[in-house]
């Protein structure tokens, strides 16, 4: 797989940077031209960031650091599919207005719609994806409920139900049938895997509390 | 005469002649523009007779039993790459500038203003002369992102002359409406079958008439994955082409066509799809864009529709009206019946709507009409018609039954075809067992209390062919190192279709399901039929068993030899290959005997098997509604579906495309409709948000069941009649629940509530 | 979506030095302020706003706070997150409704990044308002495409000359608990009753929902103690597809009940109307009243009158009426 990014063509950094900064003139302190996002940073000092053309980002993706170069129109699941290196493209774009659930990653820890976040808000938080939940190719006790109980046909939608339902056993892995639906409410299935998705997300339920979970 | 294609069947119940010397009729299915018919065919005796069987279901280790899907780890990590998820070296992205126009000439397209732009690759026109639906994409895009494509996109200008247009069938049906197909009428009437006088003479016999006009709005598809495709061509004279497809032989060659090279240049992949029910054959617009960019750019184009062009530019369910009166006799008999049908298929004819459908009236008289409009045109979707048919037809049954006082159930099972009558008789009194009908007290009558919250139960049924041919070349490949392939064009759009291909393999092969590997999706393997009409399992099973049983009797030769022993004498379990008359000492293992083989090992090749196919299923399905008298809040609570599949391939994979279909019945019932403005012309919403489909919370109690009393120990397809009842059942339960029969989709509080006020009053 | 610089003010002065003057009606649109995002991003893609610059807001300390006073009092920061407010135990116990309805809203993700100030602020959901299309008067164009057209979903009271309805969740029930807006500006700081922070489109420009002006921010609520007696209160929201939707009618109900009977009541409906709309009326004759069912029909008839439903959406009526029945029952229990 390539980067895409070797595809030549548009360094917008340079467009419309001027004018930009004569409608801000003296709108107080601008750390103008600093590429790179850094919360830290930001929040060290009173100033205020301004990002415009092709910025580069730094992402903590799955518990890596990642520089991508994208705008500060680029959504976080864009940014994931078209920038990293590899691609990371578990996270699917269905409908790319927070309808759907397809696209859903945690950020610090809850499940968000990525392409209703901007990449550069993802900045300084922690991004996991369904591709960085199973450590060393050892499935998630959610993951292996959804393939024991059948839990996706198309599977398109099953990355976003995958991020939804770990979300909810992490806080309680107790959750009620009723609970489990409340938590992948956002999240949409065309083949109409539901009923053995709340089986599987039972089932991992279940194995998480025997293995000590609360 | 009936219109059900299963009367063709009764009354075709004789071959048209004699049989040949050696040869013999057997019925099989056809499925054409989506609905089944069946026709006599005439095959040699012998056929088949030493060829694969299944064996008996007791006997068999893998099939018939719940299976994992081979491919589930890749979908829960993530690491399944589908058609939108393919990246390669110096990819564009593509996007379409569509047509917001209901009618429009183009006056002129300027892509000069988009080509300027940072980032846009190159530009194309897609259709230069005249737009006659909202959405049509006119012209495309590539770019290095997305973003920029989309820039490019805005950035075109076309001039269009906007021409009068009609976008509702009332719209169309008016004395001065625009003409949408050139000089032909917008009303076509497509047939007319049983004379109109004999129904309504045989109308004023009945003990109870009833009548009433059913709307069906047009329904999406709705697949999580667009329509797309990514071409790979650089230049030169191959290409790759990923595409999000139900056919991947309806790729290559159509591909091959626009890149302007041979058949045999193109490869198709199809790894994974995210959904097709049945919009999703060919190249299509989204293949033509991508095609053309690709051509013009000489580097690889990924074109895959947004949101918005999937609901505008991707087809659709055809809606409908259908005006119906019957009449039934007390003894229960449907007496006569007058149906007049109107298909709304947008600029095209839509899909075939007759009726009656399944049930069997003594005199009936249908009219068929189809009226255009200035809507996008709609396309095959899963059982096309046959849920439009089902809503209107399976409500006056109700209807009829309430009207002579006797219990819905009973009145069905009176009055199926008589040669289906032991089946849906089974599959109904199984439904009303699991859903409660024989405890609820309104078996005869709605239930007309003035409590707030009522329950009500409701019943459907559906027939379809599933049947198979002869479509498809599966390889099977035993490698020196013990290992197992199986090779086939095929697809799997969510079925399971990778995971019984493996699973038939190793079942024949006496291995386990992971010692098998499956590699569909390519047209450089085997040919495939695309997976239309529930014809997939029934034409590729056989073949791969074919395949598999080849490769065993291959094997066996070897093994004979080896081993001293007659190859019929052999036997297959557990990993070893043994003597049947002495097993203890004389085997050899699986992966001893391919080493021993030699060579590149064995590749043997299957094709379709008729006896190891069936055709012909049908099913039963019962809702069970809450409604609330104050909100007008409907409620599935729990829907029953029971349905004959011959012999399953893999249970759990099956029971999920039953649930699969009632789930997608109910959300068609519930929720779904395309909404267009009928003056503006343009559709309000297409996205996820305004169109609903149906999510978690709306999912009750589902129980798939999967009719084992259906003894056919051949193959048969069953995602299409899953989807046909659940709609109707739920109207059923309303009507049954509160006495309110509402006879437009989608089942809403609105409706509903008007319907209440009205019958208060009333 | 079209491209745009993003600005990441660190202090709420730095926020308003970036936002045009209310009066330059060209510039106005030309800087959008981005809280979570759920809805603003929705309307970028659709290219109902197009501005050159967005100012995020999510960088600025201290707006995400929520603090109970020692008077009883809440006060929530506008870029609280609607999750924090449905799960935080002392909204849930003591501002029952505030929780009812950040948890109705959308979905887990929308709630885990929408904000209180962005749900307040968000823009109509009207599919025509929604198609870019479509320039409707809310658009700057001439005509409300909803008032003779495909209306289910749109304005039974206070409708016109746009028939919108103000699609929060939040609003109806904070303006139930008399909350304040408090709004910084170039010039200063001011505080409107949350209630008139919603403006008619008949009163305030049509082609805003309330009273801020391009160079303000909303940046807290201030919810009052609830005061003397004993509250109770609920939201009740119909959805048509119960998974998530808008509402199609919500009823956001609090009183005080005294020997089983009501000591003072508020009753606020949500979208029916262009704002969350206050039946002062109802709630003036539910005192003294028991809830029974005699109440339950009355007030649900008196909250409704002078509905006037345009084509298609007539069923708002008795929808309403059996909200607002079920929501007086249940408290009353
Ligand atoms: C699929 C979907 C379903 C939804 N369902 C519901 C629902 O059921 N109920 C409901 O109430 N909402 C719903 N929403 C709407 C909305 O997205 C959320 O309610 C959310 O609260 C918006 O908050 P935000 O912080 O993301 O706002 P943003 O999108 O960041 O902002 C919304 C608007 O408010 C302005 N704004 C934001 N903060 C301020 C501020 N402090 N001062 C001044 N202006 C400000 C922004 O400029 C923008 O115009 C839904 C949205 C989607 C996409
Ligand atoms: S793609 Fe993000 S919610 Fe649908
Ligand atoms: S499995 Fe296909 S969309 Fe969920």
């Amino acid at each position: 797989m390539s980067d895409p990014q070797s595809t030549p063509g548009a360094q917008g950094a340079e467009r419309n940077v001027f004018s930009r900064r004569s409608l801000f003139r003296g709108a107080g302190a601008f750390a103008a031209g600093g590429l790179v996002a850094d919360a830290a940073r930001a929040a060290a000092t009173p100033t205020s960031t301004r990002l415009a053309g092709v910025v580069e980002l730094e992402l903590e993706i799955n518990g890596a650091k990642q520089k991508v170069s994208v705008e500060p129109r680029t959504t976080l699941l864009n940014a994931l599919r078209n920038h990293c290196t590899p691609p990371l493209t578990g996270a699917k774009v269905v409908c790319d207005r927070g309808s759907c659930g397809a696209c859903t990653v945690h950020l610090d820890g809850q499940p968000v719609y990525s392409c209703m976040t901007l990449a550069a808000d993802a900045v300084g938080r922690k991004v996991t994806t369904v591709e960085g939940l199973a450590k060393e190719g050892e499935l998630t006790e959610v993951q292996r409920a959804l393939c024991e109980h059948d839990g996706s046909m198309c599977g398109f939608c099953t990355p976003g139900f995958v991020m939804s339902i770990t979300a909810c056993l992490e806080r309680k892995p107790g959750a009620t049938l009723d609970e489990i639906k409340h938590a992948c409410a956002g999240n949409l299935c065309r083949c109409g895997t539901y009923p053995h998705v709340f089986e599987a997300a039972l089932a991992a339920g279940r194995a998480l509390r025997a293995k000590g979970g609360k | 005469m009936s219109l059900d294609p299963r009367t063709t069947l009764a009354q075709q119940d004789e071959p048209p002649r004699p049989a040949a010397p050696g040869k013999k009729w057997v019925k099989s299915v056809r499925v054409q523009n989506g609905i089944d018919t069946e026709v006599w065919e005439e095959v040699d005796i012998d056929s088949g007779a030493s060829g694969p069987s299944w064996g008996a279901r007791k006997d068999l280790r893998l099939l018939n039993h719940d299976l994992p899907r081979v491919d589930a780890p890749d979908k829960v990590t993530g690491r399944a790459v589908y058609t939108h998820d393919v990246r390669v070296p110096g990819m564009a992205f593509a996007q379409v500038l569509r047509c917001p126009h209901p009618w429009a000439k183009i006056v002129r397209i300027d892509l000069e203003p988009a080509k300027k732009l940072p980032g846009v690759l190159g530009a194309v026109v897609l259709e230069s002369e005249e737009v006659k639906w909202v959405g049509r994409p006119v012209v495309a895009v590539a770019a290095d992102t997305p973003e920029h494509a989309e820039d490019g996109v805005r950035a075109v200008v076309v001039e269009y002359e906007v021409q009068r247009f009609a976008i509702t069938p009332a719209q169309s049906q008016a004395p001065d409406a625009p003409k949408i197909a050139g000089n032909r009428d917008n009303v076509r009437v497509h047939e007319t079958e049983g004379e109109l006088a004999d129904a309504e003479k045989a109308l004023a016999e009945c003990d109870a008439v009833v009548e009433g006009t059913w709307r069906v709005p047009v329904q999406h598809h709705a697949c999580l994955e667009t329509h797309g495709v990514v071409v790979d061509y650089r230049g030169g004279d191959s290409a790759t082409v990923y595409a999000s497809t139900q056919g991947t032989f309806t790729i290559n060659s159509d591909a091959a066509r626009k890149l302007k090279l041979k058949g045999s240049q193109v490869v198709a992949v199809v790894e994974h799809m995210g959904g097709g029910f049945g919009g999703k054959f060919g190249m299509g617009l989204e293949g033509d864009a991508a095609c053309k960019l690709s051509l013009e750019l000489k580097r690889p184009v990924h074109m895959l529709f947004d949101r918005a062009s999937e609901f505008l530019a991707a087809g659709n369910r055809a809606g409908g009206v259908h005006v119906l009166k019957a009449g039934a006799k007390k003894s229960g008999e449907l007496h006569a019946f007058i149906a007049n049908v109107e298909r709304h298929g947008g600029v095209g004819g839509g899909s075939n709507q007759k009726q009656p459908y399944i049930y069997r009236p003594a005199t009936s008289h249908t009219q068929v009409k189809s009226v255009l409009t200035n809507t996008d045109s709609s396309r095959a979707m899963r059982a096309p018609g046959h849920p439009q048919m089902s809503f209107a037809m399976e409500g006056l049954m109700d209807d009829l039954a309430y009207a002579i006082g006797m219990d819905p159930l009973e009145f069905r099972i009176r009055n199926v075809p008589d040669n289906r009558r032991t089946d849906y008789e089974r599959q109904l009194r199984q439904c009303a067992e699991l859903i409660g009908w024989n405890s609820h007290p309104h078996r005869t009558a709605p239930n007309r209390s003035n409590d707030e919250l009522k329950v009500g139960i409701g019943f459907a049924l559906s027939t379809w062919g599933g049947g198979g041919g002869p479509e498809c070349k599966v390889e099977v490949r035993l490698l020196p190192d013990g290992s197992v392939e199986v090779l086939s064009g095929t697809q799997d759009l969510g079925t399971g279709t990778r995971t019984y291909v493996a699973a038939i393999v190793a079942e024949e092969l006496g291995l386990e399901l992971n010692q098998v590997t499956a590699r569909i999706g390519r047209s450089s393997y085997g040919a495939a039929n695309a997976s239309g009409g529930s014809t997939t399992t029934a034409s590729l099973a056989p073949a791969v068993k074919h395949a598999a049983w080849n490769a065993r009797k291959a094997l066996f030769q070897h093994v004979g030899t080896l081993l001293g022993v007659k190859p019929e004498n052999l036997r297959i379990a557990g990993g070893r290959i043994e003597d049947s008359t002495n097993p203890e000492s004389n085997w050899i293992g699986f992966k001893d005997a391919c080493a021993a083989v030699g060579g590149q090992g064995i590749s043997a090749q299957g094709e379709w098997q008729r006896e190891l196919a069936s055709n012909g299923v049908g099913g039963a399905q019962a809702a069970k509604v809450q409604v609330d008298t104050l909100t007008g809040e409907i409620q599935v609570l729990h829907m029953v579906g029971v349905q004959d599949c011959g012999l399953v391939m893999n249970r759990i994979a099956t029971r999920s495309q039953l649930n699969g279909g009632m789930i997608q019945a109910l959300s068609y019932g519930l929720f779904e409709e395309r909404v267009v403005d009928p003056d503006l012309g343009i559709v309000l919403n297409a996205n996820f948000e305004d169109y609903k489909i149906a999510g978690c919370k709306e999912i009750g109690l589902m129980q798939p069941v999967l009719d084992d009393g259906d003894e056919r120990n051949g193959v048969i397809g069953m995602s299409e009649p899953a989807v046909v009842p659940g709609q109707s059942a739920i109207a059923n339960a309303i009507m049954n629940a509160c006495g309110a029969r509402l006879r437009e989709m989608p089942l809403t509080c609105d409706k509903l509530l008007m319907a209440l006020r009205g019958a208060k009053r009333g | 979506m079209k491209s745009f610089e993003l600005v990441q003010p660190a202090t709420l002065e730095a926020a308003l030095e970036t936002l045009p003057a209310a009066r330059d009606t060209k510039a106005r649109d030309s800087v959008k302020l981005l809280a979570g995002g759920q809805d603003l991003l929705g309307e970028l893609k659709e290219h109902l706003v197009a501005p050159d610059t967005l100012v995020n807001l999510k960088r600025i300390p201290g707006l995400d706070r929520i603090e109970h006073g020692a008077d009883g009092s809440l006060t929530l920061g506008a870029l609280v997150t609607l999750a924090r407010i449905e799960n935080e135990r002392a909204i849930r116990e003591r501002f029952t409704l505030l929780a009812e309805a950040a948890g109705a809203v959308a979905s887990v993700q929308i709630r885990n990044q929408g904000t209180l100030g962005g749900n307040l602020c968000q823009r109509p959901r009207c599919w025509y308002y929604r198609h870019e299309q479509a320039v409707c008067i809310k658009k700057g164009g001439s005509e409300c495409f909803a008032y003779g057209g495909l209306n289910k979903y749109n304005a039974i009271l206070g409708g016109g000359p746009s028939y919108i309805v103000h699609p929060s969740d939040v609003a109806p029930a904070l303006v139930a608990l008399d909350a304040q807006a408090v709004i910084r500006g170039k010039r200063g700081e001011r505080r409107v009753p949350l209630e008139q922070f919603f403006t008619l489109p008949s009163e305030g420009s049509v082609l805003r929902e309330n009273v801020l002006t391009s160079e303000e921010i909303l940046t807290h609520i201030v919810v009052p103690a609830p005061g003397a007696g004993s509250w109770r209160s609920t939201y009740l929201k119909f959805r048509e597809r119960g998974s998530y939707d808008f509402a199609l009618s919500a009823v956001a109900l609090r009183l005080s009940l005294d020997a089983g009977k009501v000591r003072e009541a508020r009753l606020v409906l949500g979208a029916v109307a262009p704002i969350p709309w206050r039946c002062e009326k109802a709630e003036t004759a539910l005192v003294g009243r028991k809830l029974d069912a005699e109440t339950c029909e009355f007030i649900s008839r008196l909250a409704l009158e002078g509905a006037e439903p345009l084509e298609h959406n007539g069923y708002k009526i008795p929808l309403t009426q059996g909200m607002i029945t079920k929501a007086l029952r249940k408290l009353a229990n």
